[in-house]
Protein backbone atom coordinates (compact mmCIF):
# COMPACT_ATOMS: atom_id res chain seq x y z
CA UNK A 1 0.00 0.00 0.00
CA UNK A 2 1.50 3.64 -1.39
CA UNK A 3 2.29 5.98 1.36
CA UNK A 4 0.72 9.66 -0.33
CA UNK A 5 -2.94 8.67 0.27
CA UNK A 6 -6.10 10.87 0.04
CA UNK A 7 -9.63 10.10 0.73
CA UNK A 8 -11.43 11.31 -2.54
CA UNK A 9 -14.47 10.13 -1.93
CA UNK A 10 -16.43 7.43 0.23
CA UNK A 11 -20.04 5.52 0.52
CA UNK A 12 -21.42 3.38 2.89
CA UNK A 13 -24.21 1.81 1.54
CA UNK A 14 -27.99 2.77 3.95
CA UNK A 15 -30.06 -0.04 1.44
CA UNK A 16 -29.30 -2.08 -1.25
CA UNK A 17 -27.87 -0.73 -4.43
CA UNK A 18 -27.48 -1.48 -7.98
CA UNK A 19 -24.21 0.68 -8.72
CA UNK A 20 -22.02 2.75 -7.64
CA UNK A 21 -20.68 5.88 -9.32
CA UNK A 22 -17.12 7.43 -8.69
CA UNK A 23 -17.62 10.51 -10.69
CA UNK A 24 -15.97 14.00 -11.13
CA UNK A 25 -12.46 12.36 -10.16
CA UNK A 26 -9.76 14.96 -9.61
CA UNK A 27 -6.89 14.69 -12.06
CA UNK A 28 -4.33 15.55 -9.63
CA UNK A 29 -2.69 12.64 -8.46
CA UNK A 30 -0.54 9.95 -9.80
CA UNK A 31 -2.69 6.63 -8.82
CA UNK A 32 -5.75 5.68 -7.56
CA UNK A 33 -7.06 2.65 -5.06
CA UNK A 34 -10.39 2.03 -4.73
CA UNK A 35 -11.24 -0.55 -1.58
CA UNK A 36 -14.44 -2.20 -1.28
CA UNK A 37 -16.12 -4.27 1.07
CA UNK A 38 -19.58 -5.96 -0.12
CA UNK A 39 -22.03 -8.26 0.40
CA UNK A 40 -25.07 -8.49 -2.58
CA UNK A 41 -28.37 -10.44 -3.34
CA UNK A 42 -26.51 -13.11 -5.32
CA UNK A 43 -23.36 -14.96 -6.15
CA UNK A 44 -22.43 -12.60 -8.41
CA UNK A 45 -19.19 -10.64 -9.59
CA UNK A 46 -18.09 -7.38 -9.59
CA UNK A 47 -16.93 -5.23 -12.47
CA UNK A 48 -15.59 -1.58 -13.01
CA UNK A 49 -16.20 0.59 -15.65
CA UNK A 50 -14.03 3.46 -16.60
CA UNK A 51 -15.59 7.10 -18.26
CA UNK A 52 -18.65 4.67 -19.08
CA UNK A 53 -16.82 2.88 -21.83
CA UNK A 54 -18.65 -0.69 -22.46
CA UNK A 55 -16.27 -1.35 -25.78
CA UNK A 56 -13.89 -4.49 -25.27
CA UNK A 57 -11.09 -2.42 -24.28
CA UNK A 58 -10.78 -3.97 -21.20
CA UNK A 59 -8.00 -7.10 -21.07
CA UNK A 60 -6.86 -9.02 -18.01
CA UNK A 61 -4.63 -11.80 -17.02
CA UNK A 62 -5.01 -13.36 -13.97
CA UNK A 63 -4.43 -15.78 -10.94
CA UNK A 64 -6.80 -17.71 -8.42
CA UNK A 65 -7.37 -20.04 -5.96
CA UNK A 66 -10.20 -21.36 -4.76
CA UNK A 67 -9.09 -23.38 -1.93
CA UNK A 68 -8.42 -26.64 -3.52
CA UNK A 69 -7.17 -25.55 -6.80
CA UNK A 70 -5.22 -22.79 -8.52
CA UNK A 71 -5.74 -21.52 -12.06
CA UNK A 72 -4.59 -18.62 -14.56
CA UNK A 73 -6.71 -17.19 -17.34
CA UNK A 74 -6.29 -13.94 -19.91
CA UNK A 75 -8.55 -12.57 -22.07
CA UNK A 76 -10.54 -9.40 -23.12
CA UNK A 77 -13.92 -7.96 -21.58
CA UNK A 78 -16.16 -4.87 -21.63
CA UNK A 79 -15.40 -3.89 -17.95
CA UNK A 80 -12.64 -4.66 -15.21
CA UNK A 81 -13.35 -7.78 -13.22
CA UNK A 82 -12.06 -9.67 -10.07
CA UNK A 83 -14.08 -9.40 -7.43
CA UNK A 84 -16.89 -11.18 -6.11
CA UNK A 85 -20.35 -9.88 -4.47
CA UNK A 86 -21.90 -13.12 -2.34
CA UNK A 87 -24.95 -12.64 -0.71
CA UNK A 88 -23.90 -15.36 1.61
CA UNK A 89 -19.88 -14.14 2.51
CA UNK A 90 -18.11 -11.25 2.62
CA UNK A 91 -15.69 -9.64 -0.17
CA UNK A 92 -12.85 -7.25 -0.03
CA UNK A 93 -11.32 -5.58 -3.12
CA UNK A 94 -8.30 -2.99 -3.87
CA UNK A 95 -8.18 -1.90 -7.04
CA UNK A 96 -4.74 -0.14 -8.09
CA UNK A 97 -5.13 2.67 -11.07
CA UNK A 98 -1.88 3.42 -11.93
CA UNK A 99 -0.92 6.65 -13.65
CA UNK A 100 -4.63 7.26 -13.77
CA UNK A 101 -4.56 10.99 -14.90
CA UNK A 102 -2.26 10.57 -18.06
CA UNK A 103 -3.23 11.03 -21.41
CA UNK A 104 0.14 9.02 -23.05
CA UNK A 105 -0.56 5.60 -21.94
CA UNK A 106 -3.45 2.75 -21.69
CA UNK A 107 -4.07 2.40 -17.97
CA UNK A 108 -3.23 -0.37 -15.88
CA UNK A 109 -4.92 -1.78 -12.88
CA UNK A 110 -3.55 -4.08 -10.12
CA UNK A 111 -6.06 -5.66 -7.97
CA UNK A 112 -6.26 -7.86 -5.32
CA UNK A 113 -9.39 -9.72 -4.75
CA UNK A 114 -10.90 -11.86 -1.91
CA UNK A 115 -14.06 -13.68 -0.38
CA UNK A 116 -12.39 -16.09 2.20
CA UNK A 117 -14.99 -18.63 1.76
CA UNK A 118 -14.61 -18.93 -2.18
CA UNK A 119 -11.18 -17.49 -3.90
CA UNK A 120 -8.52 -15.17 -3.67
CA UNK A 121 -7.72 -13.49 -6.71
CA UNK A 122 -4.95 -11.12 -8.45
CA UNK A 123 -5.47 -9.79 -11.53
CA UNK A 124 -3.50 -7.75 -13.92
CA UNK A 125 -5.61 -5.56 -16.32
CA UNK A 126 -5.71 -3.18 -19.38
CA UNK A 127 -7.94 -0.35 -20.37
CA UNK A 128 -6.70 0.55 -23.93
CA UNK A 129 -7.60 4.25 -23.50
CA UNK A 130 -5.01 7.42 -23.31
CA UNK A 131 -8.12 9.34 -21.55
CA UNK A 132 -7.35 10.57 -18.26
CA UNK A 133 -9.83 8.41 -15.80
CA UNK A 134 -12.50 10.69 -14.50
CA UNK A 135 -15.53 8.40 -13.84
CA UNK A 136 -15.70 5.01 -12.46
CA UNK A 137 -18.84 2.74 -12.19
CA UNK A 138 -18.60 -0.19 -10.03
CA UNK A 139 -21.59 -2.77 -10.10
CA UNK A 140 -22.21 -6.10 -9.77
CA UNK A 141 -22.45 -8.79 -12.97
CA UNK A 142 -26.43 -9.30 -11.77
CA UNK A 143 -28.68 -7.83 -8.47
CA UNK A 144 -27.49 -5.47 -6.10
CA UNK A 145 -25.02 -4.48 -3.40
CA UNK A 146 -26.40 -4.96 0.13
CA UNK A 147 -26.27 -2.40 2.45
CA UNK A 148 -23.50 -1.67 4.85
CA UNK A 149 -21.38 -2.37 2.01
CA UNK A 150 -18.66 0.15 1.71
CA UNK A 151 -16.11 2.24 -1.21
CA UNK A 152 -13.55 4.33 -1.20
CA UNK A 153 -11.58 5.97 -3.71
CA UNK A 154 -8.10 7.38 -2.81
CA UNK A 155 -5.53 9.59 -4.64
CA UNK A 156 -2.14 8.48 -4.40
CA UNK A 157 0.50 11.86 -4.63
CA UNK A 158 3.67 10.83 -6.26
CA UNK B 1 -2.65 12.64 4.57
CA UNK B 2 -4.78 9.68 4.98
CA UNK B 3 -2.61 7.12 5.84
CA UNK B 4 -0.58 7.23 9.22
CA UNK B 5 2.08 5.23 10.91
CA UNK B 6 0.42 3.97 14.61
CA UNK B 7 3.23 1.83 15.44
CA UNK B 8 5.97 -0.18 14.94
CA UNK B 9 7.46 -3.09 16.86
CA UNK B 10 11.56 -4.08 16.07
CA UNK B 11 12.36 -7.68 17.92
CA UNK B 12 15.47 -7.38 19.75
CA UNK B 13 18.25 -9.64 20.95
CA UNK B 14 17.17 -13.07 21.99
CA UNK B 15 14.20 -12.82 19.98
CA UNK B 16 9.72 -12.81 20.64
CA UNK B 17 7.40 -15.27 20.63
CA UNK B 18 5.04 -12.63 19.18
CA UNK B 19 4.66 -8.84 17.97
CA UNK B 20 1.98 -7.39 19.06
CA UNK B 21 0.29 -3.98 18.47
CA UNK B 22 -2.44 -2.81 21.11
CA UNK B 23 -4.64 -0.19 22.24
CA UNK B 24 -5.23 0.39 18.25
CA UNK B 25 -7.17 3.53 17.73
CA UNK B 26 -10.87 3.10 16.12
CA UNK B 27 -10.33 6.41 14.30
CA UNK B 28 -9.17 5.13 11.24
CA UNK B 29 -10.48 3.31 8.53
CA UNK B 30 -8.76 0.36 7.71
CA UNK B 31 -5.34 -0.63 9.14
CA UNK B 32 -1.81 -2.14 7.05
CA UNK B 33 0.88 -4.05 8.58
CA UNK B 34 3.98 -4.18 6.82
CA UNK B 35 6.28 -6.99 8.08
CA UNK B 36 9.54 -8.38 7.63
CA UNK B 37 10.70 -11.14 9.72
CA UNK B 38 12.31 -14.16 10.47
CA UNK B 39 11.96 -16.79 12.80
CA UNK B 40 14.42 -19.52 14.61
CA UNK B 41 12.38 -22.93 13.07
CA UNK B 42 14.52 -24.91 11.20
CA UNK B 43 12.47 -24.56 7.78
CA UNK B 44 12.55 -22.45 4.55
CA UNK B 45 9.42 -20.73 5.52
CA UNK B 46 7.31 -20.01 8.64
CA UNK B 47 3.92 -18.75 8.72
CA UNK B 48 2.89 -15.79 10.22
CA UNK B 49 -0.65 -16.44 12.09
CA UNK B 50 -2.72 -13.32 13.04
CA UNK B 51 -5.03 -13.35 16.04
CA UNK B 52 -6.99 -10.10 16.32
CA UNK B 53 -8.57 -8.92 20.22
CA UNK B 54 -6.63 -11.37 21.71
CA UNK B 55 -9.03 -14.40 19.88
CA UNK B 56 -7.19 -17.30 20.34
CA UNK B 57 -10.18 -19.44 18.56
CA UNK B 58 -9.11 -21.27 15.45
CA UNK B 59 -12.13 -21.45 14.47
CA UNK B 60 -13.27 -17.69 14.18
CA UNK B 61 -10.56 -17.86 11.43
CA UNK B 62 -10.65 -18.48 8.15
CA UNK B 63 -8.04 -18.18 5.79
CA UNK B 64 -8.02 -19.24 1.85
CA UNK B 65 -4.35 -18.96 0.16
CA UNK B 66 -3.12 -19.38 -3.50
CA UNK B 67 0.75 -20.28 -3.21
CA UNK B 68 3.33 -20.55 -5.47
CA UNK B 69 7.17 -22.59 -4.49
CA UNK B 70 9.01 -21.67 -8.00
CA UNK B 71 7.82 -25.09 -9.14
CA UNK B 72 4.44 -25.13 -8.69
CA UNK B 73 1.51 -23.76 -7.59
CA UNK B 74 -1.47 -24.80 -4.69
CA UNK B 75 -4.41 -23.54 -3.52
CA UNK B 76 -5.71 -24.55 0.10
CA UNK B 77 -8.53 -23.06 2.99
CA UNK B 78 -8.74 -23.82 6.88
CA UNK B 79 -9.45 -22.39 10.41
CA UNK B 80 -7.01 -19.88 11.89
CA UNK B 81 -5.81 -16.90 10.08
CA UNK B 82 -2.22 -16.41 7.90
CA UNK B 83 -1.35 -13.24 7.37
CA UNK B 84 2.23 -13.61 5.86
CA UNK B 85 5.48 -15.59 5.33
CA UNK B 86 8.55 -15.49 7.62
CA UNK B 87 11.86 -17.03 6.55
CA UNK B 88 13.20 -19.43 8.68
CA UNK B 89 16.69 -20.81 10.06
CA UNK B 90 17.24 -22.62 6.66
CA UNK B 91 16.50 -20.11 4.57
CA UNK B 92 19.63 -17.57 3.22
CA UNK B 93 21.21 -16.25 6.45
CA UNK B 94 20.24 -12.29 6.79
CA UNK B 95 17.10 -12.55 4.78
CA UNK B 96 13.64 -11.75 5.89
CA UNK B 97 10.31 -12.77 4.63
CA UNK B 98 8.26 -10.03 3.28
CA UNK B 99 4.77 -9.64 4.02
CA UNK B 100 1.84 -6.84 3.63
CA UNK B 101 -1.49 -7.46 5.45
CA UNK B 102 -4.16 -5.21 5.03
CA UNK B 103 -7.59 -5.20 7.16
CA UNK B 104 -10.30 -2.71 5.91
CA UNK B 105 -12.88 -1.33 8.05
CA UNK B 106 -11.31 -2.63 11.40
CA UNK B 107 -13.45 -1.05 13.56
CA UNK B 108 -16.89 -1.47 12.12
CA UNK B 109 -19.40 -3.65 13.31
CA UNK B 110 -19.71 -6.27 11.02
CA UNK B 111 -17.73 -9.61 10.35
CA UNK B 112 -13.52 -8.32 9.47
CA UNK B 113 -12.04 -9.39 5.96
CA UNK B 114 -8.02 -9.42 5.40
CA UNK B 115 -5.91 -9.43 2.21
CA UNK B 116 -2.55 -10.22 2.82
CA UNK B 117 0.45 -10.93 0.02
CA UNK B 118 3.90 -12.60 1.24
CA UNK B 119 6.87 -14.05 0.49
CA UNK B 120 10.20 -15.75 1.86
CA UNK B 121 13.28 -14.87 0.86
CA UNK B 122 15.79 -17.75 -0.28
CA UNK B 123 18.89 -18.15 -2.48
CA UNK B 124 18.08 -21.47 -2.76
CA UNK B 125 14.88 -23.50 -4.49
CA UNK B 126 12.70 -23.77 -1.74
CA UNK B 127 11.15 -20.13 -1.23
CA UNK B 128 7.27 -19.47 -1.14
CA UNK B 129 4.67 -16.51 -2.97
CA UNK B 130 1.19 -16.46 -1.42
CA UNK B 131 -1.32 -14.12 -1.89
CA UNK B 132 -3.84 -14.80 1.01
CA UNK B 133 -8.01 -13.90 1.70
CA UNK B 134 -8.83 -14.09 5.39
CA UNK B 135 -12.27 -13.57 7.77
CA UNK B 136 -12.72 -13.05 11.37
CA UNK B 137 -15.82 -13.81 12.32
CA UNK B 138 -15.66 -11.02 14.96
CA UNK B 139 -17.78 -8.13 15.13
CA UNK B 140 -15.95 -5.78 17.47
CA UNK B 141 -14.09 -3.31 16.39
CA UNK B 142 -9.89 -4.61 16.28
CA UNK B 143 -7.95 -2.77 19.02
CA UNK B 144 -5.06 -5.40 18.88
CA UNK B 145 -3.42 -7.46 16.35
CA UNK B 146 -0.96 -10.20 16.88
CA UNK B 147 1.48 -12.18 14.73
CA UNK B 148 2.43 -15.41 15.73
CA UNK B 149 4.41 -18.14 14.74
CA UNK B 150 3.29 -21.27 14.47
CA UNK B 151 6.43 -22.71 16.61
CA UNK B 152 9.67 -20.95 18.14
CA UNK B 153 10.40 -17.54 17.87
CA UNK B 154 10.85 -14.56 16.00
CA UNK B 155 14.89 -13.40 15.79
CA UNK B 156 16.04 -10.78 16.26
CA UNK B 157 15.93 -7.31 13.40
CA UNK B 158 12.42 -8.91 12.67
CA UNK B 159 10.00 -5.57 12.23
CA UNK B 160 6.39 -5.00 11.54
CA UNK B 161 4.98 -1.56 10.92
CA UNK B 162 1.26 -1.36 11.65
CA UNK B 163 -0.30 2.04 9.67
CA UNK B 164 -3.77 3.86 9.79
CA UNK B 165 -5.73 4.80 6.73
CA UNK B 166 -8.70 6.84 6.99
CA UNK B 167 -11.21 8.46 4.86
CA UNK B 168 -12.09 10.95 6.54
CA UNK B 169 -12.33 14.51 5.09
CA UNK B 170 -12.87 12.87 1.60
CA UNK B 171 -13.41 15.39 -1.25
CA UNK B 172 -12.24 15.39 -4.96
CA UNK B 173 -14.60 13.23 -6.61
CA UNK B 174 -18.55 13.10 -6.05
CA UNK B 175 -20.15 9.24 -4.96
CA UNK B 176 -23.50 8.08 -5.57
Amino acid sequence: MPNGMTALATLTLGGSQATVTFSSIVGTYRDLMLIIQDTGSGTEGLRIRINGDTGSNYSYVLMAGDGSSASSGSGSMTELIGGLVYSASISNSIYHFMDYSATDKHKTVLSRNNNASVNTVATAQRWASTAAITTLLVYPTAGTFAAGSIFTLYGVSA
Amino acid sequence: MAITKIAQVDVGAGGAANITFSSIPGTYTDLMVSMSIRSDVAENGTLILVQFNGDATDANYTWLRLLGNGSSTFSSTATQLQGGFATGSTSTATTFGNSSLFIPNYAGSAAKTTSADGVSENNATAAFQTIWAGKWTGTAAITSITLKSGGGNWVQYSSATLYGISNSGATGATVS
